[in-house]
């Protein structure tokens, strides 16, 4: 071996070595780069989580937390407004039951509802009042209410509120308390149906015994009455309320789906054509 | 999974969710019934529920803009690391909608919307895919067009680009 490959080879290894510290160095600062970018992106990710924790727990502070039990007051501005209303409504117009209108009427409607489904609310404030006017008063139509349990969590309480409902029936003012329930209707799932608020809606339906309407909820027929509306109902296929059937009066009435629970249009043109057959 | 891959599944997925979206606002205002599996339609009774509203604007609504925005993000901002941390803010932001909503329904009414589960599922894979595309980086330089691959470890020391020739040197 000649002196001068013996330093060709020293001067490669150097280079070598120099190359490779190099590299390492390299990879080192890419490492560290590679590090920092991540913790970078971790703390990017976490102040976006805390961000949106902030805003979604400060939108459920907000939006309050489901309960808020609503009571009627009697002789309130409010309750003398639905008082009002509903006797605007309905008053002079033949009740029986749970049925409103002249039991002569031609077409008969069937209003499958839970006194406390929002929906029903809404069909019965926003669609009724055309209806009522244009074809109840008229003696063109009657609408007999039923019971089927849907927006009421508790069986209980929904057989209790139904119930209710018809033994004002049994002193032909079942519409008036139907009405009365729907317009101060509380919050949905907050458990605001007890026996006081059912005092309450009873209180405010014009000319109703109460001591009467009392004895009357422990009768059996009504009980029965909302078992075999939930009979019928299943029978019909309904699984929502409000569910209606249409037809004409003694005869076979049919499922009838107006596509929507706040425009009468649908229910207008169904009654006019029953009225026409 | 490719980064192209895993953004056309982000793509897919909120085109989704934006058509349920679309769907429960049309309900919201034209006032129908959504159809619903479930017994006693709860899907109804949720979707009219008040807190189908948030500060009088319909969630249904909210969540339809939420999903144009993401979908935006996806097709529009070139992908970097700034347009993959707004894409992922905002799923972040629309997952924690879905999940104070599904608490809603679970929790305060007791009810639940077939539709509004088929949402939130959607944002919560939305969620694990865009916080999984942000925090692994990858592919944020062209992608070699010979062979097809993106240049490994481009996206964590990402070097400025070689003119061309630099490489024959």
């Amino acid at each position: 071996m000649s002196p001068g490959a013996g330093d060709d080879e020293g001067d490669l290894t150097r280079k070598q070595r120099r190359e490779q510290a190099r590299g390492e160095r390299k990879a080192l600062e890419q490492a560290e780069a590679a590090r920092a970018k991540r913790r970078a992106r971790l703390t990017q990710l976490g102040i976006v989580v805390a961000i949106v924790v902030v805003v979604i727990v400060g939108i459920a502070i907000a939006s309050g937390g489901g309960g808020g039990k609503k009571t009627v007051s009697v002789g309130s501005h409010e309750s003398n407004a639905t008082v009002a209303e509903v006797k605007t409504l309905i008053d002079g117009i033949p009740q029986s039951g749970n049925t409103l209108g002249d039991p002569n009427a031609p077409v008969t409607l069937r209003y499958f509802g839970d006194l406390e489904c929002p929906i029903c609310k809404e069909f019965t404030l926003e669609v009724l009042p055309t209806l009522i006017p244009k074809y109840v008063r008229t003696g063109k139509l009657k609408i007999e209410y039923h019971s089927l349990e849907t927006a009421t969590r508790e069986p209980e309480i929904f057989k209790t509120q139904q119930v209710a409902a018809y033994a004002a029936g049994k002193q032909n003012l079942g519409w008036y308390f139907i009405e009365t329930f729907y317009h101060e209707q509380g919050e949905e799932d907050s458990g605001y149906v007890n026996e006081k608020y059912l005092q309450g809606i009873a209180s405010q339906v014009p000319g109703l015994n109460l001591a009467d309407w009392t004895d009357a909820r422990s009768e059996p027929t009504y009980s029965n009455e909302v078992a075999a509306d939930a009979q019928a109902a299943n029978q019909a296929g309904f699984t929502g309320t409000p569910s209606f059937e249409l037809g004409k009066t003694g005869g076979t009435l049919e499922k009838f789906e107006p596509g929507t629970f706040t425009e009468a249009g649908p229910y207008e043109a169904a009654i006019e054509k029953q009225l026409k057959s | 999974m490719s980064s192209s891959a895993l953004r056309k599944t982000m793509i897919v997925l909120t085109a989704v969710g934006l058509c349920l979206a679309a769907y429960l606002t049309y309900v919201h205002y034209s006032g129908v019934t959504p159809p619903c599996s479930i017994k006693g339609n709860p899907c109804s009774e949720v979707q009219k529920s008040q807190y189908s509203l948030l500060i009088g604007i319909p969630v249904a609504l909210i969540g339809l803009l939420g999903y144009i925005a993401i979908l935006g993000s996806l097709l529009l901002a070139p992908d970097g690391e700034r347009a993959r941390l707004a894409t992922m803010a905002l799923i972040l932001g629309g997952f924690g909608f879905s999940l104070y909503l599904t608490y809603r329904e679970l929790f305060t009414l007791h009810k639940i919307c077939e539709w509004c589960v088929s949402s939130a599922v959607i944002m919560t894979v939305l969620a694990c895919l865009s916080v999984w595309r942000f925090l692994r980086g990858g592919d944020l330089l062209p992608v070699d067009a010979a062979t097809g691959a993106a240049t490994p470890g481009a996206d964590e020391a990402p070097e400025p680009a070689a003119p061309l020739g630099a490489a024959r040197s």
